[in-house]
């Protein structure tokens, strides 16, 4: 049993409430306990009267009207500030203004909530109450079960097999059944991963789709290039076609030999093409550093070296860039020969096999 | 007691050190934010490489799309100066190349852009170029940009002349270019390292990604025309002049251009936002929690 | 002191307040459920009300999302822009991303609206995380709220992909970016990724015309109605139990000391939604968030510097750049790099955080009930595990900034890759380490860091040395954090074994030699 220690006698009122946070005992009204109904005893260490009517300004009228005119104009503020917003919006909004004029009214609003809650409404913190009971008796409980078997009992004992042996694989049956139609929920993605819109004898447009001549890229330069006709990338069928044509000048480039003997070998004349869609992610890939002569990529920090081939140096990339094969047209035109010879872009499960 | 003599008592009990604290550190933290943080850059007056070729005299024409640099010796003469006492140790007798690498193909762009964004003089030969105060003024750097191209055209290999920006127009016409083009090709070209707001970012090896808020249009044309490593360069096979004055044009507006939604925070993106909004946002919710709520 | 026409007025009042329960009562049956309801107590320690701010947050994204989607175009045709803002006049665009741009810049408060939407988003996150790390360290979710603590873990999942999927709407290259990548993460699953990806997409990325549709009905519809039925079931559990309430004086299991619902703690708590309406409005129309205008429309042959999401998906954005580049390839089929720091990781990333009041029982053998709470130094192993996760989020969520820190502070950011992979399993060992000991260290002192020291119990063995006992607290097996008393080498005390249930007041008044002469000095 805890020392409690009384409170003021009967009557006698003190200005704050004792420095202790400890719960006040004072005489008033019966506090009703939590849940249980009235007429419940208390638990014994609960104190059984509790002033529900007492809050800190209650026996200070002048204090108690002060905090009101208080209040008050803090609401005043925000009345204000309501008509500051039905100008701002009429002569047309403006986003500072309407933020800080809501801003203050909603402020205002509840400064003054917060002092009358504080200073002049009861029901302060120190309330104690029972937490009551929130299990159920062990009648109770034995009456649930009682209740669940009187089912159950009749269902599984006697009719066992009607519930276990037909109703259950049926509706396990039914089930499948109703989830089948998911499959078809989504496109067919058949070969799609697999190609581009790249095709042999495509021409290398820019972003406004005018071609690009050879000579258009100079050393050291970069240019984001699309197959011509192609260059709405919302289009799915073209998303994953954005290369980007590089001048090494006269550099080497590596020649890498994939896994399935394929060749790939640069254009010529410094020109080489690498797909633009990162192999780690999908995002676009052309941060150049002409020092180090690397793609990065911006979203995840990977790294390739142009010269061996678009291999990843760092970073989560797993796979080199994919290469376009490029052939220069009589007239002075970049031209794709193929499609890229291996699937672009991230990863997926069936991506091991043949393009 | 007067609410007033009750804070300074709960002051002096140390109940209100624990909320006071809490706010100082937070405006202690977002002051320093909000001034380590490069805000939008206010609007200057006229941009000092093009004051640099009004002072020296020079007139505008519409040759070729380029400045036209002075040929007078005189100025030829100062330059050579200027070059011989501060660049030739490392860039060797007249622009051959020394520690440095030379200069007789550079043009006069290169030479404007480094000097007038303070990346040379550099400080050591294997210091890595910075943006930062010009070392010269604007005379001086005419006089060496005079110089070096002088040098070039006697070697006969003249560079790339220094792009003349045609301000944006509101519809596009040719020889007009528009915010919008501008806008197009920049997000194409230049967001995947300078960031789309122009704020900058990172490459790889340790380069950093200058931001462009603070350029000229002027250098921005140069820098996209030069291709300041380790920055590509797009040449006019890839980019017409009308389509570099847009980027340079475009690029200034988002650098001068009120942000609408109130303040900027470095317009770097969903970190700084993310920043303000946990130790600004809630944790002054967290304060008016501390206040609302008991302590014990 | 009520004067005569106060005390009237009351009456009166009190007059028509029974007339208008009666009649609710002839038909409803409320009167007994009201009166329990405004007698309600609610314990009010400020910490509890974190919750309430992500419950307010919530709110204030219904109200400005109401008025954001009267505006959004969840449409992906294309459009041509001819509006005030100059640099996309003559652009093409989706109509999902031309309806925000309009949003932001020809409707009235658009901006403001949009602006302070998205800012709630961000504080309604962090407020459930740092209420979430609250429940954590007080043990708040042991029986019975094993189950509460399932609701809210849910929650939070369901708030991340709630803001994920509304920074998705405007069609912009940032967001965009950000779906392209989960897009590569789905498709990375084995077996079913590539079909599951095509499913939720309508197709290859960048996904079919109703794309934008099918995400607009999942932010408006589906997970608001989820979130919104999760946090009903949320706050009826916490009504019925009752809130858990940090040990004092005059505390125990079997009782609640708070605050009656009607009227102090509701009023506070409306002055409280006030508040965050404030900051969330100030924010709104003083600092500028995703200004989509500046990306640009997405296009998948763009990508900006900068590319993060908002800051609650930054650790698994980080998880992506700091995963080694490992991919898996045999018999014509792999497992993709994106699967492990994006399906696995946050896998079992949520099965430890939704296991965890079963670990937690198991850890501490504890299976009792409790309506009190620990403080973070009553069990020095369970905060030592929560700082060291926290630490792992930390590393995490810095490695998806790598390239800002880098450019701020001039480092590479290979540098920083190879630090944050390293710090990812360093920094929360040590973190763990420090946290626990500075629990035994705090256990020591005995006193609550801000309050006044209520007193130590200093009791003298045979020999006629004295030792400190520390604070007489018998709560439960693990007061001392299972070691007696760090360093001190001394046996639990008397008050040790006054570990009956019911009895766990603070001090335990007939015990003990020094037995604290009760607060206050009464």
């Amino acid at each position: 049993m805890e020392t409690l220690r009384p409170g003021p006698a009967e009557g006698e009122r003190v200005a704050e409430p004792p420095a202790a946070s400890f719960p006040r005992v004072v005489t008033g009204t019966h506090g009703p306990e939590e849940g249980a109904g009235l007429g419940t005893p208390w638990p014994d260490d609960v104190p059984p009267d509790q002033d529900d009517t007492w809050y800190p300004l209650k026996d200070d009228p002048y204090k108690a009207r002060r905090m009101e005119y208080i209040i008050a104009s803090l609401w005043a503020v925000t009345g204000g500030c309501g008509i500051g917003l039905m100008i701002a919006y009429w002569t047309g909004g403006q986003a500072q203004v309407e933020g800080a004029l809501l801003a203050a009214a909603f402020g205002c609003l509840g400064a003054g909530l917060l002092l009358w809650a504080k200073f002049l409404l009861p029901g302060q913190g120190d309330i104690v109450g029972s937490r009551g009971e929130h299990h159920s008796s062990p009648e109770e409980r034995a009456a649930v079960v009682a209740s669940l078997s009187r089912g159950t009992d009749a269902m599984l004992s006697r009719r066992g097999f009607l519930v276990k042996k037909v109703l259950v694989p049926v509706g396990g049956i039914f089930g499948i059944a109703a989830l089948w139609p998911i499959a078809s929920l989504g496109p067919r993605y058949g070969r799609f991963l697999y190609h581009t819109a790249w095709y042999p004898g495509a021409r290398l447009v820019d972003q406004f789709g005018k071609p690009v001549l050879a000579s258009d890229v100079e050393v050291d330069g970069i240019m984001t290039v699309f197959p011509e006709g192609h260059t709405d990338t919302d289009i799915p069928a073209n998303a994953m076609s954005p290369a980007v044509l590089i001048n090494i000048g006269g550099d080497t480039i590596v020649e890498r030999k994939l896994n399935e003997g394929f060749e790939v070998r640069y254009g010529g004349n410094g020109l080489v093409c690498f797909s633009k869609i990162c192999t780690h992610a999908g995002c676009a890939v052309s941060l150049f550093n002409v020092l180090s002569m690397q793609l990065v990529c911006p979203c995840h920090q990977s790294t390739f070296d142009i010269l061996e081939d678009c291999k990843p140096v760092f970073g989560p990339a797993p796979r080199p860039l994919p290469q376009l094969p490029l052939g220069v047209s009589p007239d002075g035109y970049l031209f794709a020969r193929s499609d890229f010879v291996e699937p672009v872009g991230p990863g997926f499960w069936d991506r091991g096999g043949p393009a | 007691m007067s609410w007033l003599r009750a804070t300074r008592l709960a002051l002096a009990r140390g109940r209100l050190a624990g909320p006071a604290a809490l706010v100082a550190v937070s405006v202690a933290v977002f002051s320093t934010l909000a001034w380590a943080l490069p805000a939008p850059a206010q609007p200057k007056g006229a941009q000092p490489a093009q004051r640099s070729m009004e002072a020296a005299g020079v007139t505008a024409s519409q040759a070729a799309g380029t400045v036209p640099v002075s040929t007078s010796p005189a100025e030829v003469t100062a330059g050579e100066l200027l070059y011989d006492d501060h660049c030739e140790s490392c860039h060797g007798v007249g622009g051959v190349g020394a520690k440095g690498p030379e200069l007789l193909d550079v043009g006069p762009a290169a030479v404007d852009f480094f000097l007038s964004t303070g990346r040379m003089p550099l400080n050591s030969p294997t210091a890595e170029p910075r943006p930062g105060p010009p070392y010269f003024n604007k005379k001086q750097i005419a006089e060496i940009v005079a110089y070096i191209n002088f040098v070039d055209v006697s070697h006969g290999t003249p560079g790339v002349g220094i792009p003349e920006v045609a301000p944006a127009c509101a519809r596009q016409t040719a020889n007009c270019p528009t915010l919008s083009e501008g806008n197009e090709l920049f997000l194409m070209n230049c967001a995947q390292c300078h960031d789309a707001s122009g704020a900058g970012g990172m490459l790889s090896h340790g380069y950093v990604v200058p931001s462009l808020r603070q350029a000229t249009k002027t250098q921005i044309a140069e820098a996209v025309r030069v291709g300041p490593r380790p920055m590509p360069n797009f040449g006019p096979g890839q980019l017409t002049d009308q389509q570099v004055s847009a980027i340079a044009d475009y690029v200034y507006y988002i650098s001068h251009a009120k942000n609408r939604g109130g303040f900027g925070i470095a317009n770097f993106g969903p970190v700084p936002e993310g920043f303000v909004a946990i130790i600004f946002g809630l944790g002054l919710l967290l304060i008016v929690s501390r206040v609302i709520g008991n302590r014990g | 002191m009520s004067t005569v026409a106060e005390r009237a007025a009351a009456r009166k009042r009190a007059l028509i307040a029974e007339k208008a329960f009666d009649e609710l009562d002839d038909r409803l049956g409320t009167s007994k459920w009201l009166r329990n309801a405004m007698d309600k107590i609610f314990p009010d320690h400020w910490s509890f009300m974190v919750g309430e701010i992500a419950m307010y947050s919530f709110l204030i994204l219904v109200v400005t999302g109401i008025y954001l989607a009267l505006f959004y175009s969840p449409s992906s045709a294309i459009v041509v822009y001819h509006g005030p803002y100059k640099p996309l006049d003559g652009q093409s665009m989706t109509q999902a991303y031309e309806s925000t741009v309009n949003l932001s810049f020809s409707v009235r408060a658009g901006l403001v609206m949009r602006q302070a939407h998205h800012w709630a988003a961000l504080i309604f996150l962090a407020a459930i995380v740092v209420h979430m790390c609250r429940v954590f360290f007080t043990g708040a979710f042991r029986k019975p709220r094993e189950l509460n603590w399932t609701i809210g873990v849910t929650l939070l999942l369901i708030a991340m992909l709630e803001g994920f999927s509304g920074y998705s709407l405007p069609d912009d290259l940032l967001s965009g970016s950000g779906l392209r990548v989960v897009f590569s993460i789905i498709q990375s699953v084995p077996f079913v990724g590539v079909w599951l990806a095509f499913t939720l997409w309508g197709g290859p990325f960048p996904g079919s015309s109703a794309f934008f549709s099918r995400l607009f009905v999942i932010h408006e519809f589906l997970f608001p109605l989820l979130l919104a039925g999760l946090l009903g079931a949320h706050l009826a559990i916490l009504w019925h139990q009752k809130h858990t309430d940090f040990p004092g004086p005059g505390k125990t299991e079997r009782n609640i000391v708070g605050s009656r619902l009607w009227p102090q703690y509701a009023v506070k708590s409306g002055s409280l939604l006030m508040f965050i309406a404030a900051v969330i409005f100030g924010l709104g129309g003083f600092v500028q968030i995703n200004p989509i205008w500046v990306y640009g429309p997405f296009s998948a042959a763009r990508a900006s510097a900068g590319t993060q999401p908002d800051w609650y998906v930054g650790w698994l954005d980080g998880a992506l750049r700091l995963w080694p580049h490992w991919e898996f390839r045999s018999l014509g089929h792999e497992i993709a790099n994106p699967f492990f720091p994006g399906i696995l990781l946050p896998g079992i990333v949520f099965a430890v955080i939704y296991a965890w009041p079963a670990i937690d029982r198991r850890l501490f053998n504890d299976h009792e009930e409790h309506n009190l709470l620990d403080r973070p130094r009553d069990k020095p192993l369970r905060t030592a595990i929560g700082v060291a996760a926290l630490f792992f989020f930390a590393d995490l969520t810095l490695a998806s900034a790598t390239d800002l820190i880098g450019n701020g502070l001039n480092i590479s950011f290979e540098l920083l890759i190879e630090i944050l992979q390293y710090g990812s399993f360093v920094a929360p060992i040590i973190a763990g380490f420090v946290a626990y000991h500075v629990c035994l260290l705090l256990q020591r002192t005995a006193a609550h860091p801000i309050q006044r020291p209520v007193g130590g119990i200093i009791v003298r063995d045979a020999k006629g040395a004295f030792h400190t006992l520390g604070y007489e607290h018998a709560h439960g097996g693990n007061g001392h954090g299972g070691n007696g008393h760090g360093g001190n080498g001394h046996d639990a005390g008397p008050a040790e074994a006054d570990a009956e249930e019911g009895a766990r007041s603070w001090p335990a008044g007939q015990h003990g030699a020094g037995a604290s002469a009760g607060p206050g000095g009464g």
